[in-house]
């Protein structure tokens, strides 16, 4: 099969011929349909998070089982799917005590003394966060896929792989927003977005959208927002502290930058919370001024919106299908496999939604 | 010789040791790899030089601060 091969930090991807191996007892063999490119897979392409090489970026997709493993009965050929890279062994500590994204037992990727999944003429490609979704084909662990109905489009699928659960997961789960409340986003691409629908989903009050880009911030009124802030004419949090009259009950950062994450905590009101959703890189410190602990003010983190996808995925596909999940403005360019780089290179300008990788079936 | 201590910067498992006590190493060359949150992540050589001891073995959890392996640069 062909795939987009990073073979070194800040060089492009190349599309090579990659070798997949047989589906294990439990493995599952996926034939992705679409594929979002993600804002995330930057964090690794620039190494600001480092991962080993050769790889297969891509993280966010929906497909149609190939092949199912021996002991594999959830899914079947044919069974439309969407994966999420919140593999679950269903029996650790985390997964029996409700937090299946936070599992982190080994057995959901292959040891390193098996073959590996990916490899290309005997060379190891290290699968990517246990999917690697800019490939032809997908041989991940039966507990990183999820069953959705098929009346549901693949590429607006595809999305609710990463981004919507990411971002509405943590409205729901992480912070658990609570109807009437003051919202801000600090952020407003796929994810920040998803956290603002999710946020009039929930039915807070008040949710003001933060970016610097104003035509992200129009698509934050389209799903959502009922308040905008471009944070380059100004001061972002001054602005969010007067426009609630005293701060947020719930501040969500989407963009992975200590001082964005900082600014989240500033914006609350006493007693409220601030989540911080984007990838903070390695070895960065965030600061806060210690007495605003006294005012019950809180800061926690969200992997992956704190999911349970097996059930969180069908409902947000429920909530497409029903009109209250926005996801064709999330799409902004449908793309071939072998146009990758322009899409990450448009992603690094900040100014794009999403691009989809659609798959010739 | 100048022994180096080379730290884990976060929690997770060790997945793979790429590189056996005695391996001469160049600088950014992978000695591991630890497992954390779904991502592989690679720990690098910081200098030239040979592993003098790797510290841990494959399938451990570690903890962010903990010693993973000591490089000798032979300064």
């Amino acid at each position: 099969m062909k795939a987009a091969v990073l073979r070194e930090a800040n060089k492009p991807l190349e599309i090579e011929e990659v070798q997949v191996s047989k589906p294990g007892p439990r493995e599952v063999l996926v034939r992705p349909v679409a594929a979002g490119v993600c804002h995330s897979d930057l964090h690794f392409l620039d190494g600001s998070y480092p991962y080993p090489m050769p790889t297969i970026l891509g993280h966010e997709s929906a497909g149609i089982v190939e092949q199912v493993g021996r002991d594999v009965t959830y899914v079947k050929k044919g069974d439309h799917v969407i994966t999420c890279l919140s593999a679950f062994c269903g029996h650790c500590n985390k997964c029996l005590t409700g937090h299946l994204s936070l599992c982190a037992s080994p057995e959901v990727s292959r040891a390193a003394s098996e073959q590996s999944r990916l490899s290309i003429q005997g060379e190891t490609v290290h699968q990517f966060l246990n999917l690697s979704s800019f490939a032809e084909l997908m041989l991940i662990h039966e507990h990183a896929l999820v069953k959705v109905r098929e009346d549901m489009p693949m590429d607006r699928a595809a999305l609710i792989g990463c981004s919507t659960t990411t971002g509405v997961g943590a409205v729901f789960h992480t912070a658990a927003v609570e109807p009437g409340s003051k919202v801000a986003v600090i952020g407003c691409g796929g994810v920040g977005l998803a956290a603002i629908n999710g946020a009039a989903i929930a039915g807070a009050g008040q949710i003001i959208a933060v970016d610097m880009v104003d035509s992200k911030l129009e698509l934050a009124k389209a799903v959502g927002a009922t308040h905008t802030i471009n944070a380059s004419s100004g001061n972002a949090v001054g602005e969010v502290i007067e426009m609630t009259q005293g701060g947020c009950d719930y501040t969500f950062e989407a963009i992975g930058l200590k001082a964005t994450a900082e600014q989240a905590f500033q914006m609350l009101c006493s007693g409220g919370t601030a989540t911080v959703i984007g990838m903070i890189p390695v070895g960065t410190m965030v600061e806060l001024h210690g007495v605003d602990f006294l005012a019950e003010k809180k800061i926690q983190g969200s992997n992956m919106g704190s999911n349970r996808f097996r059930v969180d995925m069908p409902r947000f596909v429920d909530f497409y299908l029903a009109g209250k999940l926005h996801l064709d403005e999330m799409i902004s360019k449908h793309i071939k496999l072998a146009d990758i780089n322009l899409a990450l290179e448009a992603l690094k300008t900040g100014q794009e939604a999403r691009h989809v990788i659609m798959f010739d079936q | 010789m100048a022994l180096v201590t080379i730290e884990s910067e976060i929690t997770g498992n060790v997945w793979k040791i790429e590189a056996a006590a005695g391996t001469a190493t160049e600088e950014e060359d992978v000695i591991l790899i630890l497992e954390s949150m779904k991502m592989e992540i690679p720990v690098e050589s910081p200098e030239k030089g040979i592993i003098k001891e790797i510290l841990v073995s494959e399938g451990d959890q570690i903890q962010e601060g903990q010693d993973l392996a000591i490089l000798d640069t032979g300064d």
